[in-house]
């Protein structure tokens, strides 16, 4: 009796597991699970101005995300939802999508998102990364860090890591100066994992120089920068009035593409941006109702 | 300087006793303070009614109404009693009257063991198991009102069966016997007049369960769905105060990072009022 008991108990148990493991075919009349960052992310804000997502009502901005999406604060929290839901739609900077195998990037307007169809202006959801500085830079460390970054070997890592470089004909090469010191770079996660990368080069170039980084989020950065913690802030969004009022100084580094990401097992092949805006608002509810 | 120390040793030693007790009083009254501070400020510019009882939170246009957050951790706190309760209360019954030493030398470690897990691995069991099971099960994303029940409903196991077998160990032992005594089975004693005699233990130990769910943030934030509006359905998502605060942090500014003081604000008041009940609840058990 107490043998059979626990034997269909444990019959129960596998039933349920393999129910959950099997994955079936892709059923277009389930919902979409609409993936979002929280309020005050730099991506976020990016993705509902860029996508229309965020309509302006007598100048007053509204923020239309579908209220049952799921919010997940973070970048990688975003992905690992998509990964583990075949019916998930996201969006996450394009640079931290490219290192992630989990995630497709979904093609927007008929547009795969890369460098170049950001440089060229094809692809339609894109954002600056800026570093930023209490006025004019007078410390020699941070100078010459932003000038690396500003570089040409700078710039070759920015764009290796997915931005979109604001290099020129006239950015000149670095050449270290042999300084000393530790920096202090914190801000924004989307931007920090540029940063480490230029960090490690920079190190390689200044033995001496230790660069600190530390990924708080954008508002926290700005703040940082203009009362000293950080001797470089980073921010993923355009500079509020209020920081630029107060003394905050914004150099673009780079241009971010923002990637929507789905499921690899998700067949959907293209969403038009007039799409993107309706699922992120919850018009559309069903994967069917966006047609083959 | 060892006659100073033979002299001085009585006064020096009780100035350290003091200044270790000082650590404590001070942390709290500058948690106190900070959260005072700047929280109040906020009520200068934005209506106290309005912040407490609005059901819309926008910050983008300066809109904030906590009320979702409010009824949401109350809802996922009563959600969490419902399983943990229980679960927590029979548990302890059974460590304290029906299992063997040998049984019991395995379950207490074990309980220690399940409050000593970071809240943040409570957070990946949920996401990585319950999440799914739940979406393949009964629907919807899997973030749920029930999933974060559930596992908050875990993480509260150990605080109630730890103080309620306490309790049940504290019951004299001559009440037992004599119910025995006069014929009562060991069950008809064990639930009859051993589990009511430690009722009021028992009921503290909820109480401060209700304390550790409403204040859990980290398991929450990954398996809740964290939608800031009216939570209904238990099997769509739901946010509380404490992932309110946790997960806008990062990005606020201005008016809006003054708000989420303000909800860490709410949420002291709160859970003080819930300590309240609970040294309340104590003194009673103690003039009983």
């Amino acid at each position: 009796m107490n043998l059979r008991k626990i034997l269909s108990l444990m019959l129960a148990l596998v039933a349920v597991m393999s129910l959950t493991l099997t994955a079936s075919a892709f059923d277009t009349a389930k919902e979409i699970a609409v993936v979002s960052r929280e309020e005050g992310s730099g991506t976020r804000s990016a993705f509902i101005e860029l996508t229309g997502v965020m309509t302006k009502v007598d100048g007053v901005e509204m923020d239309n995300t579908y209220a049952e999406a799921d919010f997940v604060s973070g970048t990688s929290l975003v992905m690992t939802t998509v990964e583990s839901n075949e019916y998930a739609i996201g969006y996450a900077s394009l640079s931290s999508v490219l290192q992630n195998d989990a995630v497709v990037a979904v093609p927007v307007n008929g547009v795969t998102p890369s460098a170049e169809s950001i440089l060229d202006g094809t692809y339609p959801i894109a954002r600056p990364f800026n570093i930023v500085t209490k006025g004019e830079l007078t410390d020699e460390l941070a100078r010459d860090f932003m000038a690396f970054v500003l570089s040409v070997q700078g710039q070759e890592i920015v764009a290796e890591d997915g931005l979109v470089p604001v290099s020129t004909e006239e950015t000149q090469e670095y050449k270290p100066q042999n300084l000393k010191g530790t920096l202090v770079v914190g801000g924004s996660t989307s931007v920090a994992p540029v940063i480490e990368l230029l960090k490690e080069a920079y190190e390689e170039l200044n033995p001496d120089v230790e660069v600190d980084v530390q990924s708080t989020g954008s508002s926290a950065g700005v703040t940082g920068a203009l009362d000293g913690t950080y001797a470089l802030g980073m921010a993923s969004r355009d500079l509020k009035d209020s920081e630029l009022e107060a003394g905050a100084l914004p150099v673009v580094i780079g241009v971010d593409g923002i990637a929507l990401i789905k499921n690899p097992a998700n067949p959907i092949a293209d969403l038009s941006l007039e799409q993107v805006r309706a699922i992120f608002t919850g018009e559309i509810r069903t994967w069917s109702e966006l047609g083959e | 300087m060892k006659a100073y120390w033979n002299r001085h040793s009585e006064r020096i030693m009780w100035g350290l006793f003091l200044a270790s007790a000082c650590v404590c009083v001070l942390a709290v009254a500058a948690i106190c303070i900070f959260l005072v501070a700047n929280g109040l400020p906020f009520f200068t510019q934005y209506p106290v009614g309005a912040f407490l009882t609005g059901t819309e939170w926008a910050p983008l246009r300066n809109v904030f109404g906590i009320l979702p957050m409010i009824v949401g951790s109350f809802y996922v706190t009563f959600g969490a009693l419902l399983l943990g309760a229980p679960v927590g209360i029979l548990t302890a019954v059974l460590m304290a009257y029906f299992a063997g030493s040998r049984v019991v030398k395995v379950m207490k470690p074990c309980v220690a063991l399940l409050a000593g897990i970071p809240s943040v691995v409570y957070g990946f069991f949920g996401v990585m198991l319950l999440v799914p099971l739940v979406r393949t099960t009964l629907g919807g994303t899997g973030k749920s009102v029930l999933v974060a029940s559930v596992l908050l409903g875990i993480m509260i196991l150990p605080t109630i069966i730890q103080t309620a077998e306490a309790a049940l160990n504290a019951v004299p032992r001559p009440y037992y016997e004599a119910s025995l005594a006069l014929g009562a089975s060991h069950e008809g004693s064990v639930f009859r007049v051993m589990l009511p005699a430690a009722r009021s233990g028992i009921m503290s130990g909820i109480v401060l369960a209700i304390g550790r769910a409403i204040g859990e943030t980290m398991a929450i934030i990954m398996v809740a769905g964290n939608n800031p509006r009216m939570p209904g359905d238990i099997l769509k998502g739901v946010r509380t105060l404490t992932v309110n605060v946790l997960m806008e942090m990062g990005y606020a500014a201005d008016l809006h990072e003054e708000s989420l003081i303000a909800t860490g604000l709410v949420l002291f008041v709160i859970v003080m009022a819930v300590n309240f009940l609970f040294s309340f609840m104590n003194k009673r058990r103690a003039l009983q």
